[in-house]
């Protein structure tokens, strides 16, 4: 819903009525993720899209459907194989889509939420007679009920999914704010993985001790710049399990504090730039002070993923690369126990 | 003409070349230090960096540096009776790889945005030189796409699609009469196995591929390159390997072609071939 909550708000404060498509799963695969949606205003006009524009003309008959009065309701289009092909999706895959009329208080005080970086879900009950009332829970207020907490818990992950609740059918999108990227040593490898970091939807810091380097010019397309050293940053500066660490630095002086700092914290990914050579120098010194050989297998070094990269964009493409698979690794293996309850 | 304009020139319009420049000299010699020469794929020299038997040197290096994409420094040693040593920066240029990315798609166009950010040249439609060619059409004329692809001579052919839908496309090519060697060249789904979900993230996926396979074998040269610079034969006379492109100093003789490193080598053949046709080695 991100990509169209500007003419969803331009819409309800102009007061025009709004129906609303959301993909609330997919199985297989889908041109589009969970809680994309296509908007329909009463005057006709469209915003988003559901898939890669397969079944959209299906589904703005639904919400025009919705918009002169009709229930809320849930859609599913896909193909068994080529000779089913009527409205469905060429890529094989079935997609989930709930079409409910839009309470218009809700685009503005998303857009103000996100805005502020303040994480909310938006929750749309899809079956069950409260089917279609959707409604916004923050992650800083004290819901009564189950299904709000149930939908801070996946706010807190971050995860958008559809669950059951008691009898009915929950879908939760969260809107959490953007996972943190912290890049150390200033040199021309940070600023080719701030870049990508940035691309990937990461708030982007680049930190290092000396102030000559770390410059606007330098790295014109980061969130923030630090001049500190770079563990004491680290140990003040807010980490959870989205947040990816990258230790350019390669010098041991910074590197050997900061990565104990690093280990210390529920980072989903860590990894240290160096030769093979600096690398083994820099697992000793972290185990002569005392860290254990499972604590060093966090971290991911050298950093990136084999992939020959030579220059500093490339590398910047193979440390984004193990960051995904790093990440993604860790959200099947807890897959199940959020979502399928 | 200023070999470095011409450089430039070469340079702006993506064609690959090697720049060589003269680094030191010990006399006699005809070069200075600082002199440029340009050696084009299909061989031909210009500009000065020393007489016949030292260009036929650097033509083979700069046809070896555009294959192997490295940079080296040569050495030639009193190469021919007037000439003394010169040492030489032969350097490639080759021109960033062309992407193209076919069909209009949020993949599509997600693949565009970041392949800009490493340097490659990007086109949205099919081209017939690129380098690399990904389909992200979305079921919208991948067959087509990419039977147009696997007719020219891109090195990498990825297709964006679910496994199932893959193997759809790949099964409506076999019917369209495509081999199997040529099906095997198409990446599917294409990118590493990152177990990616989004947009953003398949296009990571994807050019960590395309970084690997730029990486793999002989770097970056197209396929012009590989093949011309690949010829080479030996000196009759001398035993020196020469580049057969570009090559200005050879003879026929019984329906061979014999190629020589210079002039003086090649009228000591002519005088009496025999003696090194026929020779035992």
């Amino acid at each position: 819903m991100r990509d169209v909550l500007d003419a969803l708000v331009r819409w309800t404060s102009a007061g025009r009525r709004v129906a609303t498509a959301t993909v609330i799963s997919i199985e297989r695969s889908a041109p589009r993720d969970p809680g994309a949606v296509l908007a329909v205003s009463e005057g006709g006009e469209v915003v988003g899209s559901v898939t890669g524009g397969c079944v959209e003309p299906a589904v703005f008959e639904e919400a025009c459907e919705v918009l002169s009065g009709g229930a809320a309701r849930l859609r599913t289009y896909g193909i068994a194989d080529e000779e089913a092909f009527e409205v469905g999706l060429p890529c094989g895959g079935t997609v989930h889509i709930f079409v409910n009329a839009l309470d218009p208080s809700v685009p503005e005080r998303l857009a103000r939420a996100v805005a502020e970086e303040r994480p909310v879900a938006r929750v749309v009950p899809v079956s069950g007679p409260s089917a279609g009332a959707e409604r916004l829970v923050f992650a800083d207020e004290s819901p009564d009920d189950e299904a709000g907490r149930i939908a801070q818990e996946l706010l807190a992950a971050g995860e958008t999914a559809l669950v059951d609740v008691d009898d009915e059918q929950l879908f939760v999108d969260s809107f959490a704010p953007r996972p943190s990227m912290y890049v150390f040593g200033a040199v021309d490898h940070a600023a080719a993985v701030a870049a990508i970091g940035r691309f990937l939807g990461y708030r982007v810091t680049v930190c290092d001790a000396r102030s000559k380097f770390v410059t606007a010019e330098r790295f014109p397309a980061v969130d923030e710049l630090v001049v500190e050293w770079p563990d004491r940053f680290l140990q003040r500066a807010p980490v959870d399990e989205r947040t990816a660490i990258c230790v350019l630095t390669h010098d041991h002086k910074f590197d050997v504090p900061l990565l104990k700092v690093a280990l210390a914290t529920d980072a989903g990914y860590i990894g240290a730039m160096g030769s093979r050579r600096t690398t083994e120098e820099r697992a000793e010194r972290l185990r002569a002070d005392g860290v254990g050989d499972d604590e060093l297998a966090r971290i991911h070094a050298p950093i990136g993923l084999r992939i020959g990269a030579r220059t500093p964009q490339e590398v910047a493409v193979s440390i984004a690369a193990e960051l995904i698979e790093t990440l993604r690794e860790r959200m099947d293996s807890r897959a199940g126990t959020a979502v399928a309850r | 003409m200023n070999v470095l304009v011409e450089a430039g020139r070469l340079a702006a319009e993506g064609t690959p070349f090697a720049l060589v420049t003269v680094v030191d000299v010990e006399r006699p010699a005809s070069a200075r230090r600082g002199d440029h020469a340009i050696v084009t794929p299909e061989g031909a020299l210009s500009g000065w960096v020393g007489g016949a038997c030292t260009e036929s040197t650097v033509v083979r290096e700069a046809l070896a540096a555009l294959t192997d994409g490295e940079a080296r420094v040569v050495r030639v040693e009193g190469g021919c009776a007037s000439e003394g040593t010169i040492e030489l920066l032969v350097e490639p240029q080759l021109p960033a790889p062309l992407l193209a990315v076919i069909g209009d798609s949020p993949a599509a166009r997600t693949l565009a945005e970041l392949a800009g950010t490493l340097g490659w040249r990007v086109e949205a439609r099919h081209a017939e030189h690129a380098d690399a060619v990904v389909v992200a059409s979305m079921g919208r004329g991948d067959e087509d796409a990419l039977e147009a692809a696997l007719a020219g001579d891109a090195g990498y052919i990825g297709l964006v699609a679910s496994a199932k839908r893959g193997s759809a496309v790949l099964a409506e090519l076999r019917a369209r009469g495509l081999d199997e060697e040529a099906l095997a060249h198409v990446r599917c789904p294409a990118g590493l196995d990152l177990g990616p979900s989004s947009q953003e993230e398949i296009a990571v996926a994807i050019l960590a591929e395309l970084v690997a396979w730029r990486h793999r074998g002989p770097r970056s040269a197209t396929a012009l390159v590989e093949e011309v610079a690949s010829a080479e034969a030996v000196d009759p006379v001398c035993g020196m390997t020469v580049a057969i492109a570009g090559a200005t100093e050879k003879a026929v003789r019984d329906g061979t072609t014999y190629y020589f490193c210079g002039p003086g080598c090649r009228s000591r053949f002519e005088r009496d071939p025999a003696a090194y046709v026929e020779a035992p080695l």
